[in-house]
């Protein structure tokens, strides 16, 4: 599995964040690393703050104690456009694409962020924005190579199976470049094709490219098969942070959420 | 298999990304530019473009100025008559303090006042939607109307409270000729709706409808709110502001504030939901459909040589007018733009659909 990758240093430090909703306690001081380079996978059972750790990352939700730090930045409070622009990327559990669009827009609109030189000669077109456009036009063609959807390119993605939603949304974040891709559920409700495609993507951007992803899976089979370590919460709480081998092992993981065999 | 894209090898993104990669769409549109320069002026009357043609391209292009901001964009905006005013009132202004202003620089003056005010208005659109929006712009609508009534400035104390626009010189070019009001008013339609085309095709369009879609996955990649948000009210503003200068200055002539009260706003946003939510072409063609069908309606019982009272006529008008309202947005909620592309869907596969 471990092809000769190397896991660099934290990318990014989460620091005893607390996150409650009214009485209710989402995360109680939850501290983590996502190392460089490396899949984490996030588990545990429904309801216990696995996406909600995910949105207090990318400055959602702003957690009411603790500190994110990103590439040595520190951070208490920030928009999702702050963290999109520091180079974090998501794609969401129930698809978030823009249904109006063609898969092509929609990934070209993840490229918004880089297209900011010629903002002036919009209205013109000819020339310098046509230029961008094409430019990053490239760009995305390789994206959609690379997830083979090039028959879709056109297609408004309303009309898509659910699937290949999931496959347009993963394009248009790899679109931003991301040096952080969080993943939310990638594989759920996927027949088993589907998945070892989507699996295949996600270890070819990881190898390929060095982006750094953590993703949150129920599928055990795949987290297991992919991560390179696995944090476990359990009602707003850490329970677990390890290689694969050694949470699958652990106790208290079994007992929260694994279960036992009978 | 006349109109077809078998055959038309796009081996470029630039050619794929042409606004007509279909060459047909191409010759039929620059076709329909050109017999609009070339041939209409020579052979319709003075009634045509005084009553039809003018007024069909000045609302097309305040339609095409709130498509931008509704449909493209997504934000409900019942302030469409309300930014045209500022657009004429300000342009007027300009124009009575400083006379030798040329008149386009203060029709295009009209149109960043109004993008100003639009800005200003399209503040609460950062925390509300939907409805709640609309009700927020209405407030703007009653508030400029408000406005232009009662401040008697900027009718420069006229006792009528109307306005009278100058005679129309630009560039030395004298227009008072209907035929020359047509022309000026279709190359503001033409050369607006290029740059609307290549505004939505863009960066900027591209974050406009994102923020209309899914305005949560829209920030997390990175688009600010604000300022896709309050970019499509400066723009959709502007394009209104100067729509409303043209329809005060070039239409109208002398006009009251009456001219852009709230009807005028709500039958701009009927045009584009019935053209088309965020479509180029709906704009122009549910302004037609609104400011053409009731004189039509008007002339089809003379010309059936019908024996009915003009009462009559006009109440008629307003029944089938409304009725064909109603049926087309049952028909096609999407619009007329909708009813063309699936026409031309239809085409490629004519006359052998299988």
């Amino acid at each position: 599995m471990q092809n000769g990758k190397v896991i660099g240093g934290p990318l990014l430090v989460a620091d005893s964040i607390s996150l409650a909703f009214g009485g209710v306690k989402a995360l109680s001081n939850i501290s983590l690393e996502i190392r460089e380079h490396e899949i984490l996978a996030i588990i545990g059972p429904n309801g216990a703050g696995k996406t909600s750790m995910l949105n207090v990352i990318n400055g959602f939700y702003h957690p009411q104690e603790g500190t994110i730090t990103f590439k040595g930045e520190t951070r208490r409070r920030m928009r999702p456009h702050h963290a999109a622009e520091q180079g974090i990327a998501r794609t969401f559990q129930n698809v978030a694409l823009f249904k109006g669009m063609s898969t092509l827009d929609n990934i070209m609109t993840g490229r918004l962020l880089k297209m900011k030189r010629s903002l002036w000669w919009q209205p013109i077109w000819w020339g310098p924005a046509e230029r961008e456009e094409i430019e990053h036009r490239e760009f995305v063609e390789r994206i959609i190579d690379f997830l083979e959807i090039q028959a879709i390119r056109k297609t408004p993605v309303g009309r898509l199976p659910y699937g290949l939603q999931k496959r347009v949304e993963l394009g248009r974040a790899l679109a931003m470049e991301p040096d952080l891709l969080l993943l939310d559920e990638p594989m759920a409700g996927m027949n088993v094709e589907e998945k070892e495609d989507m699996c295949r993507f996600i270890l070819d951007v990881n190898d390929e490219f060095g982006t750094t992803i953590a993703l949150i899976e129920h599928d055990m089979g795949v987290v297991m098969d992919i991560s390179d370590r696995v944090v476990v919460l359990d009602y707003g709480r850490k329970i677990g942070d390890g290689p694969p081998d050694e949470v699958r092992r652990d106790p208290e993981v079994i007992k929260a959420y694994l279960g036992e065999a009978h | 298999m006349i109109y077809r894209e078998a055959g038309t090898f796009r081996t470029t993104y630039r050619a794929d990304q042409a606004v007509f990669p279909i060459p047909q769409d191409k010759a039929f549109v620059l076709g329909l530019v050109a017999v609009a320069y070339l041939v209409v002026p020579f052979v319709m009357t003075d009634y045509f473009f005084l009553a039809i043609l003018i007024p069909f391209l000045i609302l097309a292009l305040a339609t095409l100025g709130l498509n931008l901001l509704v449909g493209y964009c997504g934000q409900i905006s019942l302030g469409a008559g309300g930014f045209m005013a500022v657009g004429a009132y300000s342009a007027y202004k300009l124009v009575s303090i400083v006379p030798e202003t040329n008149l386009v620089v203060a029709w295009l003056f009209g149109g960043v006042c109004a993008a100003g005010v639009g800005i200003l208005f399209g503040i609460p659109s950062l925390r509300i939607k939907g409805f709640y929006l609309a009700v927020a712009t209405l407030a703007s609508q009653f508030f400029l109307d408000w406005m232009f009534i009662r401040i008697t400035w900027w009718t420069n104390y006229s006792p009528s409270g109307s306005a009278t626009a100058p005679p129309l010189d630009i560039f030395g070019w004298v227009v008072d000729r209907p035929v020359e009001k047509y022309l000026l008013a279709l190359t503001f339609a033409v050369v607006f709706a290029v740059i609307a085309k290549n505004l939505v095709r863009g960066r900027l369009g591209r974050s406009w409808m994102a923020t209309r879609d899914m305005d949560i996955a829209a920030e997390i990649i990175g688009i600010r709110p604000m300022g896709a948000k309050l970019s499509a009210f400066a723009i959709s503003s502007f394009v209104c502001g100067v729509a409303g200068a043209l329809w005060a200055f070039v239409y109208l002539g002398t006009w009251e504030p009456l001219a852009f009260d709230i009807n005028r706003s709500f039958s701009i946003l009927f045009m584009v939901i019935i053209g088309g939510l965020g479509s180029i072409l709906g704009s122009f063609l549910g302004a037609a459909f609104i400011t053409l069908l009731p004189i039509f309606l008007n002339q089809v019982p003379a010309a059936l040589g019908l024996p009915l009272s003009t009462a009559m006529v006009s109440h008629l008008e307003f029944m089938i007018f409304g009725a064909l309202i109603i049926f087309f947005l049952i028909v096609e909620p999407h619009g007329l733009a909708r009813l063309w592309a699936i026409g031309k869907e239809k085409l490629r596969m004519w006359p052998f659909p299988h």
